[in-house]
């Protein structure tokens, strides 16, 4: 197998904390060539392992009935359905999670995650007010599951666009997976104009952009990586204890 | 000489449209509208953890376990891929928390998986590749493999992740005694009717002997026939099967 991008050699290998969006796309490529891991294992793992990172932001207990309340906006694409898994995993925690999922994929993947939270009373909402005060008074914290990174924020429509934007004006908390939205998710610019999340669950691994990152809390989430895998492209992640799987950075 | 059995529950919880609205706890399978007391209706929706806790968890038949397992397939659109991966994973993380690696004689501890032919085994693949990362060693003997996707991509994903497949089972109990300090038991499940064939005949009467522990995932593998009979392996009545965690 040949990957187009392996690690800096520029870069101290016991130094690596972060991934390039190549390199990101070269270890979920060997994960799912080599290793035969299917997109929606990957995609299960992921999600259930944000949502528990959202369990250790924001701990039920200390939440109020509003604070559980937990909206998922969710984009068309791999971070959508990552979003959609944490929102079934999140209403198994005893959150309340709503979604605004406004561009439908048509993969199969994208349709079962969506029957799945609508069979398990989740709701979907219609549209999303664009006066953020409505949003900062209806839930208690967002999850931006709308762009991951190697997505040009270009490529999706106006519902996501226009989410992105109120988004940026939001006064209660904001978990981003992954990446934040609109990011560049090489050079984290646009990071001042653009989302600022209080909690950045980077999946798998943090991507570059992640060293810009400046809100509360920052967590790996979603252990799966194999050791050989992760000596290859000389990554150094928190580790994880016991059977955790999110770790805090 | 009998040791530790731990019964693990495949489990899932769901809340949906066509079960009673619940509040989950634990990972467990539950189902019914009978399994919880009058006093929960009227606690007014608010789930005290302590009560809870001392809530009893209802058993499963075989047929209601089948029942939801349909159900989870056909209505709630899951795939048997997804499914299997939650449970495997809740599996190992039970079995991390029942035998925590700092409570094991060796670093890492070793610990032998026997995987049935069908999702039972499955769930045995995916529970071994998490303890791997949770710290443990092991190996995996999986004697007869469905030739299905999902089961030769699971025992890929173990092989590059250098867990062993052993070629032939230990003959005696005392070479696994030596060897491992847990038995994971995934061998039968809740599907399990009939006979039990060899290899896996021959299996469970050298896992009667074995004095280190044994994790059964969801069911001791075997209960529920009459030709089991007593001993570690049971006495379960035929058609019923215990499925907790």
């Amino acid at each position: 197998m040949s990957s187009a991008a392996g690690p800096d050699p520029s870069e101290a290998p016991e130094e690596r904390r972060f991934l390039s969006t190549a390199e990101a796309a070269a270890l979920e490529r060997e994960l799912l060539e080599d290793y035969r891991f299917g997109r929606q294992q990957l995609v299960e793992l992921c999600g259930h392992a944000s949502a528990v990172a959202v369990t250790k932001a924001f701990p039920l207990p200390a939440l109020s009935r509003k604070q559980r309340t937990v909206l998922v906006v969710c984009g068309p694409e791999q971070n959508g359905a990552v979003g959609l898994v944490c929102a079934r995993h999140l209403r198994v925690f005893e959150y309340e999670p709503t979604i605004f999922y406004p561009m439908r994929s048509l993969d199969l993947l994208h349709r079962d995650l969506t029957t799945q939270c609508e069979k398990m009373d989740i709701p979907f909402l219609s549209y999303l007010p664009t006066e953020v005060q409505l949003i900062n008074e209806a839930y208690g914290l967002v999850v931006d599951a709308v762009l991951g990174p190697g997505v040009e924020p270009g490529e999706v429509g106006g519902p996501c666009t226009r989410a992105l934007a109120t988004l940026k004006l939001l006064s209660i908390p904001l978990v981003s997976l992954d990446i934040p939205s609109g990011w560049d998710a090489e050079t984290g610019s646009d990071a001042e104009d653009g989302l600022r999340p209080d909690v950045l669950v980077s999946l798998a691994a943090p991507k570059r952009c992640a060293g810009r990152f400046s809100g509360r809390h920052h967590f790996v989430a979603g252990r799966f990586v194999p050791d050989d895998v992760r000596r290859k492209f000389a990554l150094r992640l928190p580790g994880y204890t016991g059977t955790d799987c999110v770790a805090a950075l | 000489m009998s040791g530790v059995r731990t019964l693990l529950g495949l489990g899932l919880l769901v809340a949906g449209s066509r079960l009673p609205r619940i509040k989950s706890q634990t990972i467990a399978c539950r189902w019914g509208p009978t399994w919880w007391g009058p006093q929960r209706l009227n606690s007014g929706g608010r789930w005290d953890s302590e009560v809870m806790a001392s809530t009893a968890v209802k058993y499963l038949s075989q047929e209601e376990a089948q029942a939801v397992d349909q159900e989870l397939f056909n209505e709630y659109q899951f795939s048997v891929d997804q499914l299997m991966e939650l449970a495997g994973l809740s599996c190992a993380t039970a079995i991390a928390k029942a035998y925590p690696p700092t409570s094991m004689s060796r670093s890492p501890p070793t610990v032998l998986v026997i995987c049935g032919p069908g999702n039972n085994g499955g769930d045995g693949l995916v529970c071994a590749r998490h303890l791997k990362l949770f710290g443990y060693e092991p190996t995996i003997y999986y004697p007869k493999r469905p030739n299905k996707p999902l089961f030769t991509a699971l025992v890929t994903q173990c092989q590059k992740m250098d867990i062993p497949f052993l070629g032939e089972m230990p003959s005696e109990p005392t070479m696994i005694d030596e060897l491992y300090e847990l038995v994971v038991d995934a061998i039968f499940g809740f599907s399990f009717k009939g006979d039990v064939r060899e290899p896996f005949h021959s299996i469970l009467s050298i896992l009667k002997g074995l004095t280190v522990p044994i994790a059964s995932i969801d069911i001791p593998s075997g209960a529920g026939t009459q030709k089991v009979g007593q001993g570690r392996l049971g006495p379960y009545p035929p058609d019923s099967c215990p499925h907790q965690v």
